[in-house]
């Protein structure tokens, strides 16, 4: 037994062509394709003019930088007085740390809320039984629906100062709220990513031996003190592995700073400045993303090792484990129930108002309200961004549009006169006149986006989108808006809406065949890359759950790594990876004319949504005893033979449960989708799209909705699948 | 059916050495038994066996051929799992027939050679139920009618017994040796029980700590252990530390306490040896040739047709099993009592650690 390398590689004394390629294939592939992109962007991030060098870093680093800084006002919140109707307004959007600081600061904030409410409710589901748990229950699986930037849309319409929030405080106090920028985004991630603290939870309350409390009990433990020193301490491992989820997610989330993105601190955030500079870049862009990405990986995977050590070193939740045990439950006692139904089930239907928000907007149509609107009388105040300028007597304003507030006279066919002030963002032709801009011309409904809504007779709107128009300077030079006093005429103004239950949204999503080709695009990528996936993770479950070479620990670590790398960052080491290795083919996304999104995209999927596979096959795999395989060769039957006709079918539901957990995940990756995957809008997948509805004003946000009532529709269908084929609890996120 | 040979085999997994240089000769058409403690390196031995794992140093022969590096598919000594493996997957015909479809014979071959193994192992009719719906016995049936099915070479039992119950237990146990005789097929069978194995073994080895003590008939085993350790395994025994005081040839006499044994046979060298004394050849009345030991009695525990008399010998206690008759049944504590032991019974061993 001399070729003993193979032992001491692949734990097989003797060389098994099997084995070896279940090692390989999986390691290969990820040292391809996650490994070596990240470690040559570290390489593109340490060299400036051509040598290595701190510079970039050195950039970030440097204190009151625009990395690192102290705020400039500590004021949590600003008041500004409404237009119009002149009530008080209060902005809350955070302080400006610099943009790392940001990022750590809105990851630990939403980290500490998720870790919070979810810790209750897993605790809540896990100890007490009481009337209405079934309903608890049901409304807990809707959070953990998945819908990209839609879900932080509805976030950001609840907190925006005409949002339901604002509404109750106005109607009680008399002022109206908005959460914005950094604040809103921490909101907005707590409400999505609490769910994956739940989850760990939630199992780790459950997996506690009920004599160890009943222990405690026994020598007078009880209350708050029991779980304070028993409970708590054995979940902790669990609770720890969700947050450390949670942070990492934070982290590299663009999904809230993009739809934030109209408020500036929202977008003083690592995740969106390197989206931002690679996006509004062309060609090899920046080696500063490069080192943003390395900040960014750095401070993921300092969480990641953290936490795998410390729950390493605590694995007695399980210590006791043997046969099965009924969970210790108990009634709530008065004040707790009275807990449960005033705070806990309020906080609850509240996390779930994004997925309703998106089901909502998706069937609803805003009928508009025909409104002939004559001599609007609109006057420009308060700060008005962006500016145009006119050249060569054509008035061009940036993407976007410009507040302004006006008086609306006119008549509509169903709540007859109407007489009120109508403000926001609004877009039309511009022209100019003796200095003097008119809006003329005939604004057609699809320039107007957003929501419109009454209020004591008052017409709010919010409006965005690209103004151009033509006129003649008379006085020359440029003209700034910024304080122009102008006067319009407008005819058929949206002016007012009834919502009205609808398909048309969904009608249109299947039937426009740019919308239909993004969701053919991500069916098909989700799919290659599914079939990648579940060959990588038996492959590597197989090698890792039954061998123990010198490779085995290190092919655990590897497989489960993709947790711990920002998506980001893997779509920018793609980028510049790809650049350098494969330049001119349709790897290369700097190449615009052979650039084709879908390979890297199959590739980014299959790595990134790995772990969730191959935890789930590695999982099936240790309930087949390996005297199962052994008998079969044994009984004179190959390796080959006895994986295909004994492992697999043993651990077909796994795989299969695995299989639709990354498919699921990889229809509704973004961070990879919206940037190397938008650079070719035509291979584009879903989430690209969406990107594009938020970020500009030319698409409807109805039907980004539409498509997350999509995404929400697979999650459920495989989640029914996954529970009546495989009899098992769908498991969404976890960390072990 | 063929004889097996293990020439010196080690095996090191890591820094822990299982087995340190085991040498075996098992005979064609016998039923050889591992026996010993757990961690004794019992079922690395059989896994070697079987080709399941491979040995650090060593040979294996399957009669003139060294099998040492052929795989375990290539080797026909197939191996009944203590758990049974059977594949939860598959019906019972298809958990037996599985390794002659392997062997790609024809289909009615097939039907004709598991019919005949099910019926070997009394359990024709219940081809199409599937392992979970089979009792624990029925599992073990079907395990081994899987492995005598394609006829192998060598059978591998390991801890057949160990996952049955006590009646259950006994009936497999001769079971098992009724099939052995009826295909005359060399067994190797494995077990820390050994009760189980003198009743099953031609020959035992009895295995400690990665090493053969002592090979033999489960009578010579028993009767005539070579070692402390074989001594103390097989059974309830007394061992007494003692001191070798004269030596006359193999003629010693041996101290221990303030007791003075003459005329016990014992040719090793070692001065410091055990006194291995079975406790059903301690008479409580005189016999020919035989020592006496006069001391206390401590305890007398009643197991219904014997009863254990626990004597105090100086600081030693000593156990003598007797049959229960009236005139034991007056035995009290602290009364004073006299052992009497022939010299051919007892056994003076090297001390081992």
């Amino acid at each position: 037994m001399k070729s003993n390398w193979s032992e001491r590689l692949f734990g097989t004394p003797k060389f098994e062509p099997l084995v070896a390629t279940s090692y390989l294939f999986p390691l290969l592939y990820l040292l391809f394709f996650l490994i070596i992109p990240v470690l040559a962007m570290l390489a593109i991030a340490f060299t400036y003019n051509g040598s290595l060098s701190l510079h970039w870093f050195r950039e970030i680093f440097s204190f009151n930088s625009d990395y690192i800084k102290l705020p400039s006002t500590w004021s949590l919140f600003q008041s500004v007085k409404m237009p119009g109707t002149g009530e008080t307004l209060y902005i809350i959007q955070g302080l400006d740390f610099g943009i790392v600081l940001n990022s750590i600061i809105v990851a630990s904030v939403v980290t500490l809320l998720a870790s919070f409410i979810g810790t209750i409710f897993a605790f809540l589901m896990a100890r007490y039984t009481f009337p209405g748990k079934n309903l608890f229950r049901i409304l807990l699986f809707i959070p953990l629906l998945v819908t990209p930037f839609v879900s932080a849309y509805v976030v950001q319409q609840i907190f925006s100062e005409y949002g339901i929030v604002s509404s109750i405080l106005h109607a009680l106090f008399g002022f109206r709220v908005r959460v914005d920028g950094l604040a809103g985004i921490a909101l907005a991630q707590s409400i999505t990513y609490y769910p994956i603290v739940y989850l760990n939870a939630y199992a780790s309350f459950i997996n506690i031996d009920p004599s160890l409390e009943e222990q405690a009990e026994n020598l007078g433990s009880r209350g708050f003190h029991l779980f304070r020193t028993v409970t708590f301490p054995l979940a902790l491992p669990g609770i720890a592995a969700g947050a450390t989820l949670v942070f990492i997610f934070s982290l590299e989330d663009l999904a809230a700073p993009i739809v934030f993105h109209s408020n500036d601190l929202a977008k003083r955030i690592m995740s969106y400045q390197i989206f931002s500079k690679f996006l509004f870049g062309t060609g090899e862009r920046s080696p500063l993303i490069a080192a943003l990405a390395i900040v960014m990986l750095t401070l993921a995977i300092i969480a990641f090792l953290g936490i795998r050590k410390y729950v390493s070193l605590r694995q007695y939740a399980m210590l006791s484990k043997g046969g099965r045990w009924s969970p210790r439950v108990s009634k709530p006692r008065i004040g707790q129930a009275l807990i449960i139904y005033l705070l806990l089930l309020p906080l609850l239907l509240f996390t779930i108002t994004p997925q309703v928000g998106v089901v909502q907007l998706a069937f609803t149509e805003q009928h508009r309200i025909v409104t002939n609107v004559t001599d609007i009388t609109a006057s420009v105040t308060g700060v008005m961004y962006p500016t145009g300028s006119i050249t060569n007597g054509t008035l061009v304003t940036p993407k976007g549009g410009w507040f302004f507030q006006g008086t609306v006279k006119g008549y509509s066919d169903s709540i007859g006169v109407i007489n009120g002030s109508i403000s926001g963002f609004f877009v039309g032709k511009v022209t100019v006149n003796n200095g003097e801009v008119k809006l003329t011309g005939d604004i057609s409904y699809a320039d107007f986006q957003g929501l419109a809504s009454r209020y004591n007779g008052t017409i709010h709107t919010q409006m965005k989108g690209p103004i151009t128009g033509t006129g003649e300077l008379l006085s020359g030079g440029t003209v700034n808006l910024t304080s122009t006093r102008f006067k319009a005429t407008m005819f058929n103004i949206p002016a007012g809406q009834v919502s009205k239950f609808s398909f048309n949204y969904v009608k249109q999503m299947i039937l426009t065949p740019d919308v239909r080709r993004y969701i053919v695009n991500s069916l098909l990528y989700s799919t290659v890359a599914v079939i990648l996936i579940v060959l990588l993770s038996i492959t590597s479950s197989y090698a890792t759950s039954r061998f123990k070479g010198a490779l085995t620990p290190v092919l655990e670590s590897i497989v489960i790594l993709p947790m711990a790398v920002p998506g980001i960052v893997v779509a920018m080491g793609y980028f510049y990876f790809f650049h350098l290795v494969f330049p001119g083919t349709p790897l290369d996304p700097i190449s615009p004319a052979t650039f084709n999104p879908a390979y890297v995209l199959i590739l980014a999927y299959s790595v990134r949504r790995l772990p969730f596979a191959a935890r789930s096959v590695y999982a099936g795999l240790q309930q087949v005893h390996v005297s199962l395989e052994e008998a079969s060769m044994n009984l004179g039957a190959s390796r080959w033979k006895t994986v295909t006709g004994i492992v697999l079918p043993l651990i077909s539901l796994n795989v299969f449960g695995g299989a639709m957990l990354s498919f699921v995940y990889a229809m509704s990756e973004t961070s990879v989708g919206i940037t190397l995957g938008s650079l070719n809008m035509a291979k584009a997948p879903i989430t690209a799209f969406m990107k594009e509805v938020l970020l500009s004003a030319a698409g409807s946000i109805n039907i980004a909705a539409a498509l997350g009532v999509l995404l929400i529709t697979v999650q459920i269908i495989s989640i029914v699948l996954v529970n009546v084929i495989t009899k098992q609890r769908y498991s969404f996120i976890g960390l072990s | 059916m063929v004889e097996v040979r293990l020439e010196n085999i080690v095996k090191r997994f890591g820094e822990t050495v299982a087995l340190k240089g085991i040498s075996l000769h098992i005979k064609h058409g016998e039923l050889f038994t591992l026996l010993g403690p757990s961690g004794c390196g019992k079922s690395t031995t059989l896994r070697i066996i079987a080709g399941l794992d491979y040995p650090t140093e060593g040979k294996v022969f399957f009669g003139d051929q060294d099998v040492t590096n052929l795989s375990s598919s290539d080797r026909g000594a197939v191996l009944v799992f203590q758990n049974y493996a059977l594949w939860p997957h598959m019906s019972v015909f298809d958990n037996v027939a599985y390794g002659l479809r392997i062997r790609k014979l024809p289909k009615g071959e097939v039907e004709k050679r598991v019919k005949w193994a099910l019926e070997l192992v009394k359990l024709q009719g219940f081809e199409d139920r599937y392992p979970t719906q089979l009792s624990g016995g029925q599992q073990q049936r079907v395990a081994i009618a899987r492995a005598l099915v394609v006829e192998p070479k060598l059978l591998l039992l390991d801890e057949p017994l160990s996952n049955l119950d006590a009646k259950l237990r006994l009936e497999m146990r001769s079971e098992i040796r009724r099939i052995q005789r009826e295909l005359g097929i060399t067994v190797l069978y494995v077990t820390h029980d050994q009760e189980e194995a003198m009743a099953i073994s031609d020959r035992i080895a009895v295995m400690n700590v990665g090493t053969v003590e002592q090979v033999g008939s489960p009578r010579e085993i028993y009767e005539h252990p070579k070692t402390e350790f074989v001594a103390s395994f097989m059974g309830k025994t007394n061992v007494i530390p003692a001191k070798v005081t004269e030596r006359e040839g193999d003629r010693v006499t041996v101290e221990f306490e303030s007791f003075r044994l003459e005329g016990l046979t014992y040719s090793g060298e070692k001065d410091d040896v055990v006194i291995v004394i079975r406790p059903e050849r301690i008479s409580l009345h005189p016999v020919e040739d035989a020592i006496t030991l006069e001391g206390t009695v401590d305890l007398v525990e009643y197991y219904g047709f014997f009863v254990e008399v626990i004597g105090v010998f100086g600081e030693r206690r000593i156990i003598a099993r007797t049959i229960s008759t009236r005139e034991v049944s007056v035995i009290r504590p602290t009364q004073p009592i006299k052992f009497y032991i022939r010299r051919d019974d007892i056994l003076v061993l090297p001390k081992q650690l």
